[in-house]
């Protein structure tokens, strides 16, 4: 979807150099003498003064470009600072074009032993380029000759070919700034709209008409001059439990809405409505032209759901068949670069390739799917004020059987029908189909995961415990437990590495059910010894019987967050302990029997108690009903947690008649 | 014309051969499926030293992957740069019963920069592969064929290094001209080298191996050495990166490193020398001189690694260390040394193989392989002081848990001298605590505790010392499992001398710490140092028992109970006393005070497999004690 205007018209245009507001470089005596930052003062650095600029312009090549100019000077306290002196400038590569980084220049200016201020000047041969893989390079230098208390000044130049991407700015890094500013060009060929993100406010913000500032081929353009500034930037420190810092880190973003070919006057509006992305992707050679290709599936797919007469029957088959026939090879998106058709003949390919075969298989086979496009948890959450195609970087398949929707991705094989990897799992999908208009589906309420224990147990004379624990995984805690299981090459193998870490355990024997049966639940059944007590000569036993999955530590640390807890899915945990003891013995002590709920059915952790004579049936539940809970709603959660540590803790006692 | 027809029919010859050999997973031996994602079918590896500027590596893999935790075995690298260019690279996919599938070729292999996670820049590239098969299990043969262009480092033979593999059959080829001679070391070899000459005059070495089982982690196994088998080589005479030299065991390697490699950088400006007499002008005791110029390295440099051709083993010049305030470990101990030189300290520098796992050369054979990280060693008259120079922070002639206890050469004008760094002992390695804590009716908790740490495990507290305030808070709240721990005030102190000492004082309360039930208080003894993990059992054990490094963990807990409480339950004192190690924990009652003592002691050595029940044992009565309640009644 990346574009390139290729003027072929020889060219008369003047370079046009807008005047950018860049800071002054070089130090003043102040910034050398400082010796905190005192808004932060355990800063180990902090940038002093940080500057960009972007402009669309024609490049070196005489093609349309992003030309970004990069300009930082950041104040380095004490030798855990030197980190912010190895610079790292990530690079683009396309298939046939590249972003290219030049004019990298740095400085250090630092006192020597004796007290005298000296400069030194990057060598520009140890300026390193690494290739990362495919789609990106890495320029990396490091500022010479740092000491505790230098100042280090840089900047590079990066011209992109990519200029429908236009180049975002963060204000906020792990080490606070004093002041950042953003200024960017954009000729009135192009309409971009711009949004801010995270809780800071922009200190200025200002725009302004620039005369004739982008000139080419005899097509003139003013130019709108947009500056963005912030003061007194916090670093940005992450929190446990929380989706991508993208969602939370301030920053300005822009996204391409219009533009007019300046040569031949034809305006493409790229963002404006969803009716015009939706009709983009139809007809898109890595999207929608593939979703076309019913034909080609439906050859492939007809021997696969032979003989199966209801859509869920044919739709699982095609479901299974796909997951085992593709190889992921670990790259994600939404576009098939090469089409679903090689793909499927390499038997391997990216998010795209795999799950735009699954959709078009499945409509093939006359189950009506539609695409979902998404944005990973890593990547960061939707804008869902205007369409911004460069949001999604995830595709996903959303069969519509029976009356009810599957969401399916084809790239693990251990996935059930109907369940997505937790990276999936973020904010909202996009629902796209050849038919009819695109619409938002909420992705974070689309799953649960839940777990059932029983134990059955009864301790014996000799001071062991015999009996089952048998445990059932549904949705997403299935697919984890098989992965666990999978992780060994067989199942005798899982049981023995089991066995191993339970000490006082002893699995006599075991059966593991639907390990493959991957739309069933998950089952494991162990027949057990415990080695519980040496010495049944006591009056009293103490026995827990929260022992099998005992949480001893709130999770949860701090008294406030600044960021929601996300989970990705709600989760119910429960576990029902029936005991028999020994004739001689009774319960002393019986456990907590406690009920404690987040406000708004947000969740629980419920006891239930009940004994006659030597046996009891003691039964616990957890329940989150929801995948995210806000910092208002953290109080509450971290309280619970308190409790479920507080109830656990206590043991039960049994005494001898 | 001629030429491309003659390799046209070359290949068809070669695909014809290699399609004789019968791949059907069926034929592989069930001994060797226990344990096993992949089974190497067939290795063959073929080193031809044609010059000294010119080796040729043959490497022919089969290898039948079983499931799908084998995939990683069918990763295929190649390493190469501009002294290692590969000249060939082909492969075969064959199904389940032997039949070819697919075929790949180099174009299909991906290349990019090698990248180790700490370096700026290596000048190694790598081309991977990983053919994409979806129904296992499979077999993919693939064979490539390197240009080395020097003859000092040869590859170990390692033929089976990886866990859940099994092997079939591999062998190792070492042929060279008559007059290139080796030394070769043979570790756990089952069988022993057989000798001959080739069609081409080649002297030959050949090793083979068959039916290896797959290994399989053991927890506290010993180094590898004691168990994999491989084959080490090394050449008599040898060219590498245009220098050339010749060396058969450690005086005479140390001997060339410094002649060739080391020789030439140790210059600094004559200002950075001036300032160093003036740094040391009034001290006398050459200790303490070496100790202020260190320090002053350690707060003028930091850690950057560049490597680029000779850069591997040759350091940066002292010099343009002295400008750019950063290098490698070779680069700062080279510069420390030439800092020491300016005021006649002599040092040597002293190569060594890095990481918590001790791991030292084999004393009776050199090679240049065995290292992985360079030191310096002062050697003062009845005092050997050894220092790391990458770090910042790390005390002087302290080397923690990195370069401990282990063989070093040293490189001196005189020769490669073997030296041993010292030894943190269990006591040295000490965690001492003292807490006094006041409980309340409602199980509240407060009070305060101090933490020495000494020996290896001062470093515990390194990563938080060095966050801010809050984040240090953070931090410790992970660290300490007291449920709902409030950190009031927090404080370290460090002590940087030779046997360095950080101190910790936390001033907390926990909000209900103990449960309160039923007018009971249900409250864990152990609050502070609570152990979690036990071995796991493992089935027919093959290894030995080894514990890398010793420590001592001592917590002291005195709890003030809330008044009008008597003890209704405690926990039994335990003290278990073993070779590798000793436990206790205790608890006595005075008047309306708790005291809970704990005592771990882990001791380093080597110990019969036989014992590894015992340790298991060890460690699950240390969980089961960590976990003990004591519970308080009303009344007395």
């Amino acid at each position: 979807m990346k574009k390139l205007l290729l003027i072929t018209l020889l060219s008369f245009g003047l370079q046009h150099l807008s005047i950018a507001q860049d800071f002054k470089e070089g130090f003043v005596q102040e910034e050398v003498d400082m010796k905190k930052y005192d808004k932060d003062t355990a800063a180990h650095a902090v940038f002093l003064n940080e500057f960009g600029n972007s402009r669309m312009d024609v490049t070196s090549d005489d093609r349309i470009g992003l030309i970004y100019n990069y300009h930082a000077k950041i104040k380095i306290f004490d030798n855990k600072g030197f980190s912010s002196g190895t610079i790292e400038i990530p690079v683009h590569n396309g298939d046939n074009v590249t972003e290219e980084v030049t004019d990298i220049s740095g400085t250090t200016y630092y006192k020597d032993d004796n007290g005298l201020m000296q400069k030194l000047d990057l060598d520009p041969k140890k300026i390193f380029k690494v290739k990362d893989y495919k789609y990106q390079s890495t320029i990396k230098f490091a500022l010479p000759g740092l000491r505790p208390g230098c100042v280090i000044e840089f900047r590079y130049r990066l011209t992109s070919p990519f200029w429908d991407n236009f180049r975002k700015w963060e204000f906020q890094d792990d080490i606070p700034k004093i002041y950042s500013q953003y200024e960017v060009h954009i000729p009135g060929f192009w309409t971009f709209n711009a949004s801010l993100r995270g809780p800071y406010k922009l200190t200025k913000n200002s725009s302004e008409l620039e005369r004739e500032c982008f000139t080419s081929h005899g097509s003139k353009s003013d130019c709108s001059h947009l500056v963005y500034g912030m003061k007194d930037i916090p670093a940005f420190v992450e929190e446990d439990y929380m989706t991508s810092p993208k969602n939370f880190l301030s920053a300005i973003y822009f996204e391409l809405v219009e533009w007019t070919n300046p040569y031949t006057g034809a305006k493409t509006r790229e963002t404006k409505e969803w009716k015009d992305i939706d009709h983009q992707l139809k007809i898109e050679d890595g999207f929608g032209s593939q979703l076309k290709r019913k034909d080609l599936m439906k050859e492939r797919m007809d021997p696969i759901i032979a003989g199966k007469t209801t859509e869920m029957d044919k739709a699982t088959a095609i479901y299974a068949y796909l997951q085992k026939w593709y190889k992921w090879n670990d790259y994600i998106g939404i576009s098939s670069s090469d089409g679903i058709k090689r793909a499927m003949d390499a038997h391997t390919g990216s998010i795209a390739d795999i799950n735009l075969t699954l959709i078009t298989a499945l409509n093939a086979a006359g189950i009506n799917t539609e695409a979902v496009l998404l944005s990973t948890r890593e990547h960061g959450n939707i804008n869902t004020l205007y369409p911004v195609i460069s949001d999604f970087n995830y595709v996903v398949a959303k069969a519509n059987i029976d009356g009810k929707s599957y969401y399916l991705d084809a790239s693990d094989p251990l996935l059930s029908f109907g369940v997505l990897p937790l990276k999936c799992l973020n904010d909202k999908g996009r629902v796209i189909s050849l038919d009819k208009p695109s619409y938002w589906v909420e992705l974070s309420t689309l799953q649960k995961t839940s777990e059932i224990h029983t134990l059955d147990l009864t301790l014996l004379d000799n001071g062991k415990i015999k009996g089952t624990i048998t445990n059932y995984y549904n949705g997403y805690k299935a697919y984890t437990q098989r992965k666990a299981i999978k992780k060994f090459n067989s199942v005798d193998e899982y049981i023995e590495d089991l066995d191993g870490k339970l000490p006082k355990i002893k699995i006599l024997k075991s059966n593991i059910s639907n390990l493959d049966s991957l739309n069933q639940p998950l089952g494991e059944i162990f027949e057990v010894e415990i080695d519980a007590y040496d010495n049944m000569n006591k009056a009293r036993l103490v026995f827990n019987p929260f022992f099998w999955e005992k949480r001893t530590t709130n999770p949860f640390k701090l008294a406030e967050r600044d960021y929601p807890v996300d989970w990705g899915m709600a989760s119910d945990n429960r576990l029902v302990l029936n005991m028999h003891l020994p004739a001689q013995y009774v319960i002393e002590t019986p456990p907590q029997v406690v009920a404690f709920a987040l406000p708004n059915s947000g969740g629980m952790f419920v006891t239930n108690f009940d004994s006659h004579d030597n046996e009891f049936t003691f039964s616990n539940m957890t329940r989150f009903t929801k995948a995210i809970y806000t910092p208002e709603e953290y109080p509450y959660l971290k309280e619970l947690y308190n409790k479920i540590v507080l109830t656990e803790k206590t043991d039960m006692v049994f005494k001898k008649k | 014309m001629k030429n491309c027809l003659l390799l046209l029919f070359l290949s068809i010859i070669s695909i014809v051969a290699s399609a004789q050999e019968n791949y059907d997973v069926s034929l592989i031996s069930k001994d060797l499926l226990p344990y096993a994602s992949a089974v190497v079918r067939n290795n063959e590896v073929s080193v031809e030293v044609k010059d000294y500027d010119n080796t040729l590596y043959h490497i022919k893999t089969a290898v039948t992957i079983l499931n799908k935790n084998g995939n990683n075995i069918a990763d295929i690298v190649v390493w190469h740069n501009k002294s290692r260019v590969i000249k060939s690279i082909k492969g075969i996919v064959y199904n389940q019963f032997g039949k070819q599938v697919n075929k790949f070729s180099e174009s299909d292999f991906e290349d990019v920069n090698a990248q180790d996670g700490f370096s700026l820049f290596q000048d190694l590239k790598v081309k991977h592969y990983n053919p994409a098969v979806t129904d296992y299990p499979y077999t993919i043969v693939y064979e490539y064929e390197v240009k080395s262009k020097q003859s000092l480092n040869f590859s170990d033979w390692e033929p089976n290094s990886t866990t859940g593999q099994a092997v079939e059959k591999s062998s190792y080829t070492f042929s060279c001209k008559p007059d290139f001679n080796i030394r070769y070391k043979e570790i756990n070899m089952p069988a022993k080298v057989v000798i001959g000459t080739n069609k081409d005059g080649y002297k030959t070495y050949t090793w083979q191996v068959n039916n290896l089982k797959a290994i399989k982690d053991e927890p506290y196994s010993p180094n590898e050495d004691k168990y994999l088998s491989s084959v080490k080589i090394a050449p008599e005479k040898f060219s590498y990166e245009g220098i050339t030299g010749s060396f058969s065991n450690w005086k005479e390697m140390g001997k060339w490193i410094y002649d060739k490699l080391l020789a030439s950088r140790l210059q600094v400006p004559g200002a950075t020398a001036s300032y160093m007499k003036q740094l040391t002008d009034s001290i006398t005791n050459p200790k303490l001189k070496a100790q202020k110029i260190y320090e002053y390295m350690q707060g003028k440099t930091h850690y950057i690694s560049v490597q680029v051709g000779i850069g591997g083993y040759q350091p940066f010049l002292a010099a343009d260390v002295d400008q750019q305030n950063y290098g490698d470990c070779k680069a700062l101990v080279n510069y420390t040394q030439a800092l020491f030189k300016t005021v006649n300290i002599d040092s040597y520098y002293c190569i060594v193989e890095a990481g918590s796992r001790k791991q030292s050369p084999l004393n009776d054979f050199a090679s240049m392989n065995q290292f992985d990280h360079v030191i310096l060693c002062l050697p003062f008259k009845n005092d050997t002081t050894f220092l790391e120079c990458t770090s910042q922070k790390i005390p002087f002639g302290f080397l923690s848990d990195f370069t401990d206890d282990r063989t070093v050469l040293a490189c001196t004008p005189e020769g490669g001298k073997l030296l041993h760094t010292p030894k943190y002992t269990a006591s040295n390695n000490l965690q001492q605590r003292k807490a006094t804590f006041v409980l309340d009716t409602q199980g509240n908790l407060s009070g305060q505790m101090q933490t020495i740490f000494k020996g290896t495990q001062y470093d515990n507290r390194e990563g938080i010392i060095e966050e801010a305030p809050k984040e240090r808070i953070k931090n410790l709240q992970k660290e300490y499992a007291i449920n709902n721990m409030d950190i009031e005030k927090v404080d370290f102190k460090q002590d940087k001398s030779l046997h360095p000492i950080t101190t910790e004082t936390i001033k907390l309360s926990a909000g209900e710490y103990g449960s309160v039930n039923d007018g009971k208080i249900t409250f864990l003894a152990n609050a502070t140092n609570r152990s979690h993990n036990v071995p796991r059992e493992i089935r027919n054990r093959r290894h030995e028992v080894y514990i890398n490094r010793g420590y001592t963990d001592e917590d002291e807990i005195v709890y003030t109970l809330p008044a009008g409480y008597h003890i209704d339950l405690r926990p039994t004192d335990v003290s278990i006393n073993k070779p590798f190690g000793k436990f206790s924990a205790t608890i006595m009652v005075k008047g309306n005070e708790l005291v809970y003592k704990r005592h771990v002691q882990l001791i380093d050595g080597t110990y019969s497999k036989d014992i590894y029940q015992n340790l298991i044992d060890f460690f699950q009565a240390i969980v089961e004690s960590d976990d003990n309640n004591v519970t308080l009644a009303k009344g007395n």
